[in-house]
């Protein structure tokens, strides 16, 4: 079969937003929430789940891969090993890892299950990249606050492809504490689905989305104007960030994002299509930024080529 | 069983003198421009001269943290640094990033490399990782028990720093990169070039800029529902570090490079207090100062 000429991914906790989420626009999924082992129905702590979730995926013709905890304590490896087992049994297309000692783990007692090195696991450098592919990396998502500049001289150094986040909510740090569990009782929402309110931290102009362990950015990360010279850049795996997302969210966004990698494919002129920019805007309730891609700060945007995009950041479009 | 060391932090020529004088057996500094603590608290090339000089004749030990992230063009001069120093006598390198851990095996093969907390080390797996690739110790965080080090303990035989006197930030030591996407800003510094403003991880200059501990609203929707600090702790584990020893602890590791030698001088004086008690085989013992200590203590550059 011959491989698609992208990959356009995105996460799913649980076996429930599995099955409300329309993937139709994505070519795989990850399975499993990174942050916290009382997420609601995580796969990552349901093997059965797990498994049919792999199972569900792989049948909708898709590729599933097995995310892991990003900062686990020795209480957690019982549970990760067997989440290892199940990605390595059914079998999962791999691994994802943001833990070196899970990553050891993967490659000592499972050696042929793929792995794909994950945000959080602080790959700044080629260095460290190549430490890891001698670990079974076969790709990698650079630490996010590389610039587009960086990762490229990474993977070029490092002959390991990059995974590049195009959408959605950056992951801005992990906490060993759910401080949300101290509003349970004063609030009268209860663990787990507490993280699940649209939850977010502000000051002044700054705002980050706040899952209780999780902390990601407040503003999506928007690289849709830049489509063409992540292609050209040799990138060619690309996540929608979306986690604590609603299912419409996922579906509409992706599909935008299908549509838009399709069209800068095929070389011709790339036009950002006003429909796509209403489905950007509607979801993003804090605004957009880019990143780190253009190494500047976290939550700017870059620029805007469109007017109804400059409007929507606040911004006075350049005369041509 | 060898005996357990005491890892202070030094960030100027009097804290060192100050932490030999009162027990520590082994200090960390900064080489300015080159660690995490940004340069407060950081030595020039000449002070850490003397330093090594002062540890020697106290038959005593120095390490550099050596804890940025080196950007693929700084890394061949971090290494001619560190060329430089051992040269000089220095003994051991504490890295914060796997890639130049593992530069520093190659080309200073018999320079001692501690995995820093900003590696994020805190199960036996990680540990076993970092003793593959040549670490002489990793350095875990103090939030772990005494029944986790025992269990890594048990399957290893790298050293383990314990870092028992340490602020635990709301977000994890090298898993934080909320200052940097609230502001970022390459920063030209003499001496090293650009470094990143905000950039925790990567340190080297200014570094972070504390957005925790700014108080922010916690809002559902619009409704705003809380007006929060994003939760950290000063972790003290003066009382239970015998459980910590008995576990298997090679090294007790105090945080705070910004902290003024007045405060560096009870602080190691009361760890030190606390092994030889342990030494002397004295399991109940208990510190007579309150374990928790005064606020201004936690106000440390790491």
């Amino acid at each position: 079969m011959k491989d698609p000429p992208f990959e356009l991914n995105t996460v799913l906790s649980n076996l429930k937003d599995l099955e409300g989420s329309d993937l139709t626009a994505f070519d795989a999924v990850y399975l499993g929430n990174i942050y916290c082992r009382l997420y609601e129905q995580n796969f990552l702590e349901r093997p059965d789940d797990l498994k049919q979730g792999i199972l569900r995926v792989k049948a909708a013709g898709k590729k599933a891969y097995v995310s892991t905890y990003a900062a686990p304590r020795n209480s957690f490896l019982p549970k990760l090993r067997k989440v290892l087992e199940v990605a390595h049994s059914v079998p999962a297309d791999a691994v994802e890892v943001h833990n070196l000692g899970v990553l050891r783990m993967a490659h000592e007692e499972f050696p042929d299950l793929k792995v794909h090195i994950g945000g959080m696991a602080n790959v700044y450098t080629d260095a460290g990249a190549s430490v890891l592919k001698q670990y079974g990396a076969e790709r990698v998502t650079p630490n996010y606050e590389l610039s587009l500049d960086e990762i490229r001289e990474l993977t070029r150094a490092s002959e390991l492809p990059a995974e590049i986040l195009v959408h959605g909510k950056m992951p801005l740090g992990i906490s060993d504490h759910c401080f949300l569990l101290d509003y349970e009782e004063k609030w009268g929402i209860q663990c787990p689905t507490l993280c699940q309110l649209p939850l977010f931290v502000k000051k002044d102009g700054w705002a980050m989305r706040s899952a209780g362990k999780g902390i990601m950015s407040g503003k999506d990360v928007c690289m849709l104007e830049h489509l063409p010279s992540l292609l050209d850049a040799g990138h060619r795996v690309f996540r929608i960030e979306a986690a604590y997302e609603t299912a419409v969210y996922r579906r509409e966004v992706a599909q935008v994002y299908r549509e838009a990698l399709e069209l800068a494919l095929t070389g011709e002129p790339y036009k950002i299509d006003e429909r796509w920019w209403e489905v950007i805007r509607a979801h993003a309730h804090i605004g957009l930024c880019n990143g780190f891609y253009f190494g500047r700060t976290g939550m700017d945007y870059l620029d805007a080529s469109s007017p109804a995009i400059a409007s929507f950041l606040g911004r006075e479009v350049a005369a041509d | 069983m060898s005996k357990v060391a005491l890892l202070a932090p030094a960030g100027s020529l009097e804290a060192a003198d100050v932490a030999f004088d009162s027990g520590a057996d082994l200090i960390y500094v900064g080489l300015k421009g080159w660690s995490r603590g940004g340069y407060r608290g950081e030595l020039t090339r000449d002070e850490f001269t003397q330093c090594l000089a002062h540890a020697k004749r106290q038959g005593k030990r120095v390490w550099l943290a050596a804890n940025i992230i080196p950007k693929p063009k700084e890394r061949a001069e971090l290494l001619r640094r560190l060329a430089d120093l051992t040269a000089s006598g220095l003994e051991g390198v504490i890295v914060n990033d796997l890639g130049f851990l593992r530069e520093v095996r190659r080309v200073f093969p018999d320079l001692f490399v501690s995995a820093s907390i900003g590696c994020g080390a805190m199960n036996l797996e990680d540990v076993r990782f970092y003793e593959a690739q040549g670490a002489g110790a990793v350095v875990l965080p103090a939030n772990l028990e005494p029944e986790e080090v025992a269990a890594i303990k048990s399957k290893t035989t790298i050293q383990v720093e314990l870092m028992a006197h340490m602020v635990e930030q709301f977000i994890q030591l090298g898993k934080c990169f909320m200052p940097s996407y609230l502001h970022f800003r390459p920063t030209d510094r003499e001496e090293v070039g650009l470094r990143l403003t905000g950039s925790v991880k990567r340190g080297g200059v200014g570094v972070c800029f504390r957005v925790c501990q700014e108080p922010w609203e916690l809002s559902d929707g619009d409704r705003v529902r809380e007006q929060l600090l994003f939760p950290s702790r000063q972790l003290s584990r003066l009382v239970d570090l015998g459980e910590f020893l008995d576990a298997g602890v090679d090294i007790v590791k105090l945080q705070g490079r910004s902290l003024p030698p007045e405060l560096i001088a009870p602080l190691v004086r009361r760890y030190r207090s606390a092994i030889a008690h342990w030494e002397n085989g004295e399991r109940d013992w208990v510190p007579p100062e309150p374990p928790v200590l005064p606020p201004m203590w936690t106000m440390v550059g790491r």
